[in-house]
């Protein structure tokens, strides 16, 4: 074999088997009431920021509609701003790398840290760096990675993964963070101030920026007009660990290239705006080039991943295909009365709440979270709050009927589609639609429920579990109606 | 570079560039529906540098209306006031001569660092031994109190990020009121240099249960020194 022929590792995420436990973390998490209120605490507080940071209805409504055509004009020259976006990085200097699957993203970055001998790798906020599992890999290749960003950093060393995508760690409260604190850092001085907290944070992690080789980020936008990487952060970290090591590896998904830098601004605004009420956020880092020649300082290479894991299956559909719009703001999670309740974790998946219900499917295939999508009351909530107009509500009863269809074996089907089709539902639906269309059956079988009501069991699974078992009434109402004309003529 | 991995990368990236291609083959660009665009209300010179500095003072940042002659006075003041004995600066800055001269003149013992070493050899003094930066700025966004930095080979881009104390030089002659009339007025995508910061403020964290700390791992403290402001 020669060394060009990398074997595809089509290992399954580990995201998938805990979205299969869907289920049973609900059941556990709705049982902590230290992490309900957390959560509780923390969405209220994003909500009201985001409320306060638009005071202009008018203003929303026309920014949400400019920046859902922009990217869905963004969508539609998908392939050709990714073939734009590629030459413009390569004129200024920046190497681009494809990979479909998440471990062949691993393994290209992997493989650059290598090619430098890279030892200390910093890595700033990445939701997409989660997706593909990119620490476990790189530890399991002995290297060393650290999380950057406060909250991932609280996190790591948690040994959990973030519960939000905006805010890591947002289900421990301070006392817990100086109980983590406490347990790992050296030297640590028990509080739960969290001034002092962030000062620890500080020193420990710019110590690590100092010494780092090896910076990987995310990124929020990639212009292919001027082949420009931008970044949103508040702290600086995405910013230390992009300007400071002589390596700098970006990775993102293929749905945030935008066409135009003149696209920037107003989604810029929504999203900071959307995500935590602020106008704008501290740093925003627009990065075109390495460093040059006559530079002092920014990294001398600079690679940027190009991620599918199943975003070119979700632009086969067009309905399907506006989960792509999606610029990972958060609020959708913050307004969701569900995420609210069970927190980030319970769902399994590496994007909670509603975003994550409708695009871990084309992640993780539909079998593994088959129960995402019904976890919803459908207020609607998700889809007002969406700065970019996903009509999630509507995605959700879309991969509802997706999971219990019957699979045709097409290729344009979603992994796993009916992996929720159970035999007695379908038929009774079956039943049930044929009698809805036959006026002369549907009449018959009112006649028998309504007078054989007596006969309807009390225990009907998980129906009576919290409620009392349903009764049909004693005369249907079409009978009632007529009955009542007739007494009225 | 040669890695590996070459082979793999072409691959994936013909086999995604294919199945999008397949889905849009055929699209009509010319009718995309009409994209619209918020008219914001117009306002003066003095309501935009307001906004600017009550939004920049709400985000913590410290804004000192001043005029140019004062730039030195003013810092070595500051730098007293925290009891900080050295400034990094860029030496061919235009207003290099007067810090120069201030600080000659200083009652305390007062440095100035000229930021003449490269920062990859140099890393553990940049990060533990230079308390304090000054820059200029490029331009000013009265909607969001955002100063631009467009880092050059005198004044690189971490030199904003690295040192605890960053002081920078806002020109209120150069505030736009919004980001998108400043990329499009100032022809940004013609010229877009290696690196363009836009600054809010020091920087700052929520991730521990929503309260706010500043100085995460940027300046604790960002010292606007505006100019043409009265
Ligand atoms: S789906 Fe909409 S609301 Fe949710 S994270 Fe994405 S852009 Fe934000």
């Amino acid at each position: 074999m020669s060394v060009n022929q990398y074997v595809p590792d089509n290992k399954e995420s580990k995201y998938a088997d805990s979205a299969r436990a869907f289920r049973q973390n609900v059941a556990k998490d709705l049982a902590d009431e230290q992490l309900r209120s957390n959560f509780h605490g923390a969405m209220n507080y994003l909500m009201d920021k985001r409320k306060a940071s638009f005071p202009s209805s008018d203003e929303l409504e026309t920014l949400r509609q400019q920046c859902k055509l922009i990217k869905q004009r963004a969508l539609v020259k998908l392939p050709l701003l990714l073939e734009q976006l590629e030459n413009k990085l390569h004129e200024n200097g920046i190497q681009v790398h494809w990979a479909e699957t998440i471990n062949d993203a691993n393994e290209i970055i992997a493989q650059i840290i290598e090619s430098k001998n890279g030892k200390n790798i910093v890595k700033g906020k990445s939701m997409v760096s989660e997706e593909t599992a990119l620490n476990d890999y790189l530890q399991a290749r002995n290297m060393e990675i650290l999380e950057s960003d406060m909250g991932e950093y609280i996190v790591q060393l948690a040994k959990e993964h973030p519960s939000h995508i905006i805010m890591p760690a947002i289900h421990q409260n301070k006392k817990q963070v100086a109980d983590l604190f406490a347990e790992h850092v050296k030297g640590f001085e028990y509080t739960t101030d969290v001034d002092t907290l962030i000062g620890e944070g500080r020193r420990i992690l710019r110590d690590k920026f100092s010494r780092a080789d090896v910076g990987i980020t995310g990124v929020n936008f990639a212009v292919a007009e001027t082949g420009t990487i931008c970044l949103v952060e508040n702290e600086g970290n995405g910013q230390m660990s992009s300007a400071v090591p002589d390596l700098h590896i970006a990775i993102t998904g293929i749905e945030k290239v935008v066409e135009f830098l003149e696209d920037i601004p107003p989604l810029l605004s929504l999203l900071t705006r959307s995500a935590t009420g602020q106008a704008i956020t501290t740093y925003f880092n627009m990065i075109t080039k390495p460093r040059k020649s006559d530079e002092k300082d920014g990294p001398e290479e600079v690679h940027l991943v190009l991620l599918d894991n199943g975003r070119s299956q979700a632009f086969a559909d067009e309905e399907l295909r506006q989960t792509l719009q999606c610029i990972r703001c958060g609020a959708c999670m913050n307004h969701c009365p569900v995420y609210t309740r069970i927190g980030g974790h319970a769902y399994g998946t590496v994007y909670p709440g509603p975003i994550g219900k409708i695009i871990s499917p084309h992640q993780l295939g539909i079998e593994a979270t088959k129960d995402l999508p019904t976890a919803s009351s459908l207020c609607g909530a998700c889809g007002e709050v969406c700065p970019v107009k996903i009509p999630i509500p509507q995605i959700l009863q879309r991969l509802r009927v997706e999971s219990v269809k019957k699979p045709t074996g097409s290729p344009k089907e979603l992994k796993g589609t009916g992996a929720n089709r159970k035999t007695t539902e379908a038929l009774t639906w079956q039943v049930w639609s044929f009698i809805h269309r036959h006026p002369n059956i549907y009449a018959v079988s009112m006649w028998f429920a309504t007078r054989l009501r007596a006969l309807v069991p009390n225990k009907l699974g998980a129906w009576t579990r919290v409620r009392s078992a349903p009764k049909p009434a004693a005369k249907t109402l079409h009978e009632r109606i007529k009955l009542r004309t007739e007494e009225a003529s | 570079m040669s890695y590996k991995f070459e082979e793999q990368s072409k691959s994936a990236r013909n086999a995604i560039l294919a199945k999008l291609k397949a889905q849009v083959a055929g699209a009509d660009y010319e009718k995309l529906p009409e994209e619209p665009t918020f008219e914001y209300a117009k306002q003066s010179r003095e309501q935009l540098l307001e906004n600017f500095v009550s939004l920049l003072k709400s985000n913590h940042a410290e804004v000192l209306p001043i005029k140019e002659e004062e730039i030195g006075a003013v810092v070595v003041k500051q730098l007293q006031k925290r009891k900080i004995d050295s400034l990094l600066y860029n030496p061919n800055a235009q207003y290099a001569n007067a810090l120069a001269s201030s600080f000659g003149a200083s009652s305390t013992e007062l440095t100035l660092l000229p930021f003449d070493f490269n920062v990859n050899e140099n890393k553990l003094n940049y990060f533990n031994d230079i308390p304090a930066s000054i820059t200029s700025s490029r331009w000013a966004i009265a909607e969001t109190g955002t100063i631009v930095l467009w880092p050059t080979p005198d004044e690189p881009r971490t030199m904003s990020l690295v040192p605890p104390v960053h002081f920078v030089i806002a020109d209120a002659d150069t505030l736009h009121s919004n980001f998108a009339s400043l990329v499009e007025q100032q022809n940004w995508k013609a010229q877009m240099p290696t690196n363009v910061l836009l600054i809010s403020g020091p920087s700052k964290t929520a991730d521990i249960q929503q309260t706010l700390a500043f100085g995460a791992h940027g300046p604790k403290e960002l010292i606007v020194l505006l100019l043409n402001s009265q």
